[in-house]
């Protein structure tokens, strides 16, 4: 049962207007509290690389406004998708048809997955990666080439761009998911220079979901090289630095052409994939200071460099992880780790094959979480490790 | 129970001044209405509206939309969901898979029966993905809901567009009879039907059902029941046990219309579960948010307000069909929050006219364009005032049309 006061104390940011409007209207909060589910008392989500302080004040503030006057924007088919693609354009340097909106970056690599793949067009991802590509092509019957990754769990680069040759499309995911490591802007500029001299036919989907996070110097977005090449698309999303997963907002940028075809297949609207809220609240998000997310960045930043020392003081050695979760060699199956840990109040991610039987996937939470979730996770690994 | 608007301001902590920002994102949702940037291009739709005379309000009346949204039992759930912004849709309370289950507890099915959707949208995009091809077309009314159409035609696929009969219902006979020839993948049976609002009884649908799976079993039946809960006609029953006990049959359903909650987008397609596997895979991850989950599901439990609303919307239909047949208008049979009525003119002119009072109704739907009009329901108040404005409009356009019938025009 999510009660007034574990909401109240669940609230974080925007917590001050909750507690205002409780204090004006109380009776409005007991009528649904009945109904909704619990959220178990001090549980640790480390599985899905949120953002764990959600999106900040001037977003819900945002979503706050879309609920509007007389019954509620959410009664009304919404407008907005126009107004968020300039948004968008406008923050990237970019032109309105160089964008198009998804709901989150699932339905882009939906979208890429469908148009530049074929049977005899294959996916080429790394193993592991993150799978919503190579998941859609194998539902369409379409091959998937996989490619493993060097022993610094990063993309090889040469392995990647050779299996590139005749594939419909390359799935870049960088900083990658789940293994946190992060190529640089100068090798992978020279990667989309290698495809597109060997095999000028094959699309690359630059996935950059992490972008925000990552602290790596030779760091810089693709988009430039994605406006002007129709053979590379950017993908965005607004559900990790941004904090909102759970509102389902992500979007592409790329060529003009490619924008056009992949709208035509698939694009996200106010009647079609997209909610109010939000579209509302991503205008909000990407409009809003940037200082949100370099101080997001900072925090997450703070947070990864105690989780990795705690980690690799203890001889267990994370990846360079250039995100808001880790990937680290826990010397035992990752299905026991987990199992033990969310025994005892701390959700950390699923299996990633080939290394199931070797490394987690952890996710870094607040501080605070953190702190608590490593004195589980000590607890947990000073028992010995089952035989892999 | 309708959300006062005083009420529901004072609960999200306005006052005077966020009042006044409420205003104007109305005014940005006005500025922006038109520009349902659902493909590339259309971003850019227009953007200019008729500059309203000081204290005129614009009524909305153009999308089928319930005008009071969807209550307050769904918002406050919303509002309460706030501290989850940040969380997918499977980490939240409840989350997205608590959803299937309260469907399937409300109709006593198991979740393989059911898929989400982003709106019922996305559940007809999928079928079309899933059995229309190059070889196997769409069987679709004329007009009906374009979505399938407009798929369609986009990748070229076949198609057999029924018109309505003169009483602007679905051509049950002719469906039948073009879904039999054994090259039809998917028949589209919209139930009350857009944009002419009238409904086929039960027996009906039955009996087309049987006729089709007995001429041609592949074929795919998908009864799009958007408006199910505004039906007043005693002959009309849910195909929901039909999709249940029939393979290759499946019925949409959405939260858009009678819940009031098109902004939020959230649908599901329900029928046999070997039905439904095939949406299943195609059904995008994630694709309802974390305040659709429990709007959906604090919906579900606030039954009242759908009874409530149906009866609403019957008195104001009742209003309506009244004052546009007293206006010399004929409005078909109307099952739904709107209606489409013969109203002597082409829609264009009478929605531009009417736009200018601030009155905004549906856009073309041929090949009915030149004489019809689709009206959604709005309130009493509002349609009190809509109906005044036809009323000018339709008279104006009386008296200038005469004279110009005998000059024989350009």
């Amino acid at each position: 049962m999510l009660t007034r006061r574990t909401f109240v104390q669940a609230a974080g940011v925007g917590a001050a207007a909750f507690i205002g409007a409780r204090g004006r209207e109380n009776s409005l909060w007991s009528m649904i509290e009945p109904t909704l589910e619990a959220i178990e008392p001090g549980v640790i989500c480390l599985a899905s690389n949120e953002n764990p302080a959600g999106p900040g004040a001037t977003v819900l503030d945002a979503v706050k406004t879309a609920f509007g006057p007389v019954g509620g924007r959410p009664g009304r088919y919404d407008g907005s998708a126009g107004a968020l693609i300039e948004a968008i354009a406008k923050k990237q340097g970019v032109k309105p048809e160089n964008v198009v909106l998804g709901c989150g970056s699932t339905q882009i690599l939906r979208s890429c997955t469908h148009l530049f793949t074929a049977k005899d067009k294959p996916l080429v991802g790394t193993i592991p990666t993150y799978e919503e590509c190579a998941g859609y092509a194998e539902m369409m019957g379409h091959p998937v080439r996989p490619v493993a990754l060097d022993a610094n769990f990063k993309i090889d680069l040469d392995k990647f761009a050779a299996a590139a040759k005749g594939a419909g499309l390359v799935f870049y995911c960088n900083p990658n998911n789940p293994t946190a490591t992060y190529v640089g802007a100068r090798a992978t500029r020279d990667f989309l220079a290698q495809v597109a001299k060997d095999s000028p036919d094959t699309y690359v989907l630059i996935d950059e979901a992490y972008f925000d996070y990552v602290t790596d110097p030779d760091h810089a977005t693709h988009i430039p090289i994605a406006i002007e090449n129709p053979h590379v698309v950017v993908a965005r999303t607004f559900s990790k630095a941004y904090g909102m997963a759970g509102l389902r907002m992500g979007y592409a940028v790329g060529h003009p052409e490619t924008i056009k075809k992949m709208a035509e297949w698939d694009a996200g609207g106010g009647t079609s994939s997209l909610n109010v809220l939000a579209m509302r609240a991503g205008i909000a998000a990407i409009q809003q200071d940037p200082a949100f997310i370099t101080a997001e960045r900072a925090r997450n930043t703070e947070v990864r460099d105690f989780t990795m020392k705690w980690f690799a003081d203890r001889g267990m050695k994370p990846t360079d992880s250039q995100a808001n979760f880790m990937f680290v060699n826990i010397g035992r199956p990752a299905k026991e780790f987990r199992d033990a840990c969310r025994a005892r109040g701390v959700l950390v991610a699923r299996d990633f094959p080939p290394f199931e039987k070797t490394h987690c996937r952890i996710s870094y939470g607040t501080m605070d979480e953190m702190k608590k979730a490593v004195a589980v996770f000590e607890d947990v690994l000073k028992k010995k490790a089952t035989a892999a | 129970m309708p959300v006062s608007r005083r009420g529901f301001l004072r609960l999200i902590g306005a006052d005077g001044a966020i009042d006044g920002a409420f205003l104007s994102a109305r005014g940005l949702e006005a500025h922006f209405a038109e520009a349902q940037a659902q493909g590339q291009g259309q971003a850019q739709a227009q953007r200019t509206r008729p500059v309203l005379p000081p204290g005129v309000e614009e009524i909305r009346i153009s999308s089928n939309e319930n005008p009071l949204g969807p209550g307050r039992a769904v918002l406050d759930a919303m509002l309460g969901k706030f501290p989850e912004a940040g969380r997918y849709p499977f980490n939240s309370s409840p989350t997205d898979s608590a959803l299937m289950s309260a469907l399937a507890d409300k109709y006593r099915v198991k979740p393989e029966n059911l898929v989400l959707g982003a709106g019922s949208q996305e559940i007809l995009k999928n079928a079309m993905r899933a059995w229309v091809t190059p070889e196997k077309g769409l069987v679709t009314a004329l007009p009906t809901f374009e979505n399938c159409t407009g798929f369609a035609k986009k990748y070229k696929l076949p198609i057999v567009e029924v018109k309505v009969d003169s009483m602007m219902k679905l051509d049950v006979e002719s469906m039948i009879a073009a879904a039999s020839k054994g090259d039809a993948g998917l028949v589209f049976f919209n139930n009350p039907n857009n944009p002419t609002a009238t409904v086929h009884g039960a027996k009906t649908v039955t009996d087309m059902v049987e006729r089709i799976r007995k001429a041609s079993p592949s074929t795919v039946i998908l009864i799009d029941e958007a408006y199910h809960d505004y039906v007043t006609d005693p002959s009309y029953e849910t195909a929901v046990p039909l999709a249940l006990s029939t393979p290759n049959v499946l019925v949409a359903r959405t939260f858009s219309k009678a819940y009031g909650m098109a902004g939020m987008r959230i649908g599901y397609g329900i029928g046999q579960a070997e039905t439904m596997k095939k949406l299943a895979v195609l059904r995008m991850p994630y694709n309802v948010s974390v305040f659709g989950v429990v709007a959906a599901m604090a919906s579900l439990g606030d039954p009242m307000h759908i009874a409530t609303e149906r009866a609403r919307n019957t008195d104001v239909r009742a209003f309506t069909v009244k004052a546009l047949t007293e206006m010399g208008a004929k409005p078909a049979d109307s099952q739904a929050n709107f209606l489409f009525a013969d109203i002597g003119m082409p829609a264009k002119d009478f929605r531009e006219a009417c736009a200018k009072q601030g009155v905004m109704v549906g856009r073309d739907f041929p090949p009915h364009e030149k004489t019809h009009c689709r009206i959604s329901i709005g309130t009493m108040a509002e349609m009190q005032k809509a109906t005044e404005v036809f009323r000018s409009v339709l008279k104006s356009a009386m008296s200038t049309a005469a004279p110009g019938a005998g000059k024989g025009g350009r």
